[in-house]
């Protein structure tokens, strides 16, 4: 399959914090995902691919850029659709004033080509209707939308978003999933987030992060796989395990290396990430 | 109807190339012809006429901009600039701001001319209004949607300077016309200008290196250090060394160099301040 990024190497340091140690990967089309806990170094890959900041050693590619030259940087640019963590707006905007700036960023000065493809980003995201709406008085799910619109201006080829689900409700949720989901039909989609469902329900391939590294890049089943046989039920918490939980049901559901006799259960993605995390040396309660 | 507009004329005016006064009459006579009318719509591109239709639906779909944008429009800046300009609400805040302070600098200089007959302190304070005016109109922790606007191709030194230009004009005009309120002292009460330019060169050249923060506030802090030296060395009934002509000379020089060293540097501004989350 076509390669859309590929990293190699990539390191950056705040200071004494080594925010990416060493990271490689290849993306292609679809959604990736990216689960880590916090700190683990997300927010700052997502950044370096998406040219906010460079990298202190290795190198990337993006469509086939190199953006560690001015010329590659803006060639990237101008096919990459980015939703930072927090995305910031003009409160005085409308929706539709502010996907209008973001267009006129991505260089589209044709006010009338600009003006069709921004009701087309704001249709496309289910805002058509209040457009002219302020953006302040807009929900924070449709705030949402406003910046995942922005981001799809000028129909991006690879589309970096930072946790967009982060403080929506389960309806508003499942509306975004659908969204990324269709915008990775056709694009790279690569989605931080700490949600495994999003992973489970969205991605054909995840990346789990800790510490600045990746700890492991496969398919979602094959994530899942890893807890294979890991997972298991008793009716008091297990001691051994890893990382233990009540369930709805009053027994406990226990992640680790079972006991002789153990119940085992079926895995799910998030048993799998928790026992990657606690390989990389991360606190599996923590992360749960 | 006795008579019908001629064919190549209905051709022309499909196309929007029939000139006045064929035009006016060839829109007359449609509005009473229907054969016209007929004859008009066959000789139509259909993809010129849904084009139009579609540029109408646009424009009549477009919000209205607001008041500063249909300002900036009106005085002839493109609309994609002025959408830029608008943007940012700080550069909206800094022009009041910028106004506010000339304003009170104007004031204290009436009240310290009174008393010293010099402009000394409004020459003093004015130089830092088009630093702090510009500081204020750059910057990650002011521009809201600031992480978005570096990834964009738009070169992160154009829509700097796009936004200094206009906030010096201001800073400046404004500075310029508290100027014309002293008419008695004459040029001196322009000395502040090359010393405003050079300030403002310095500091945005040492933004890459020290922050959109630090940088206007280490300059206003050089700026300070060097009137109290120059206080300190002046000999009684001169003026002070940054307002004489070879201060003037010095400040003109800081200024060509700041804007040059801005100039070289300008592939910094192009990616995001280290540690901006």
């Amino acid at each position: 399959m076509t390669c859309t990024v590929s990293a190699s190497g990539l390191s950056l340091s705040f200071g004494r914090t080594r925010a990416l140690d060493e990271v490689s990967l290849r993306l292609t089309p679809g959604v990736t995902g990216l689960l880590g806990p916090n700190g683990a170094g997300k927010t700052t890959l997502l950044r370096v691919l998406a040219t906010a900041v460079p990298p202190d050693r290795g190198a990337f590619t993006v469509l086939g850029h190199d953006p560690g030259s001015a010329r590659g940087r803006q060639e990237v640019r101008r096919r990459l659709g980015y939703l930072p963590q927090t995305p910031g707006f003009h409160p005085g905007f409308t929706a539709f004033e502010f996907v209008d700036y973001v267009a006129v960023l991505k260089e589209m000065t044709g006010r009338a080509a600009r003006h069709r493809e921004v009701r087309r980003v704001l249709e496309e995201v289910g805002l058509g209707e209040v457009r002219g709406r302020k953006i302040k008085k807009l929900s924070g799910g449709m705030r949402q939308r406003v910046a995942l619109a922005a981001a799809l201006v000028g129909d991006p080829g690879f589309l970096v978003l930072d946790e967009p689900t982060v403080g929506l409700d389960p309806e508003q949720r499942m509306r975004f999933r659908e969204l990324i989901a269709g915008a990775g039909e056709t694009r790279t989609v690569l989605l931080s987030t700490h949600q495994t469902e999003d992973v489970a329900m969205l991605c054909h391939r995840v990346v789990v992060m800790a510490a600045g590294a990746v700890r492991f890049d496969g398919t979602p089943a094959e994530l899942t796989a890893r807890a294979a046989g890991r997972v298991w039920s008793s009716r008091t918490r297990d001691a051994g395990a890893k990382a233990g939980w009540r369930t709805g049901d009053g027994s406990f559901r226990n992640v680790g290396d079972p006991p002789e006799g153990a119940e085992p259960v079926e895995p799910t993605l998030e048993d799998g990430y928790l026992l990657v995390l606690d390989g990389a040396g991360v606190d599996a309660e923590v992360a749960a | 109807m006795t008579w019908h507009v001629d064919e190549s004329d209905l051709r022309a005016y499909a196309r929007g190339e029939l000139a006045a006064p064929a035009l006016w009459s060839a829109d007359a006579h449609l509005t009473a012809c229907a054969h016209c009318r007929g004859v008009l719509a066959g000789v139509s591109d259909p993809a010129a006429l849904d084009a139009g239709w579609e540029r109408l639906d646009a424009e009549l779909d477009a919000p209205r901009p607001g008041w500063f944008e249909g300002l900036l429009v009106r005085c002839g800046v493109g609309d994609g600039t002025a959408r830029l300009l608008a943007a940012t609400p700080v550069l909206r805040r800094s022009w009041l701001g910028a106004v506010a302070a000339v304003l009170l600098t104007t004031f204290l200089v009436a009240c310290s001319a009174a008393a010293t007959g010099t402009p000394t302190l409004f020459l003093a304070v004015a130089p830092l209004l088009p630093l702090a005016s510009v500081a204020l109109a750059y910057g990650p922790a002011l521009d809201p949607a600031y992480e978005m606007a570096v990834v964009s191709p738009t070169h992160g030194f154009r829509l700097l300077m796009i936004r200094t230009v206009a906030v010096l004009s201001v800073a400046l005009g404004v500075g310029g016309l508290a100027s014309l309120a002293m008419p008695g002292y004459g040029l001196r009460a322009l000395a502040w200008l090359l010393p405003g330019l050079a300030l403002t060169a310095t500091g945005l050249a040492l933004t890459p290196r020290l922050g959109p923060v630090v940088a206007p506030s280490v300059v206003a802090g050089a700026w300070g250090a060097v009137l109290l030296a120059a206080d300190a060395a002046r000999q009684s009934g001169d003026g002070l060394a940054p307002f004489t002509a070879a201060g003037q000379g010095v400040s003109g020089a800081v200024a060509v160099l700041g804007a040059g060293l801005l100039f070289l540097l300008r592939d910094r501004f192009d990616v995001s301040a280290r540690g901006v989350a």
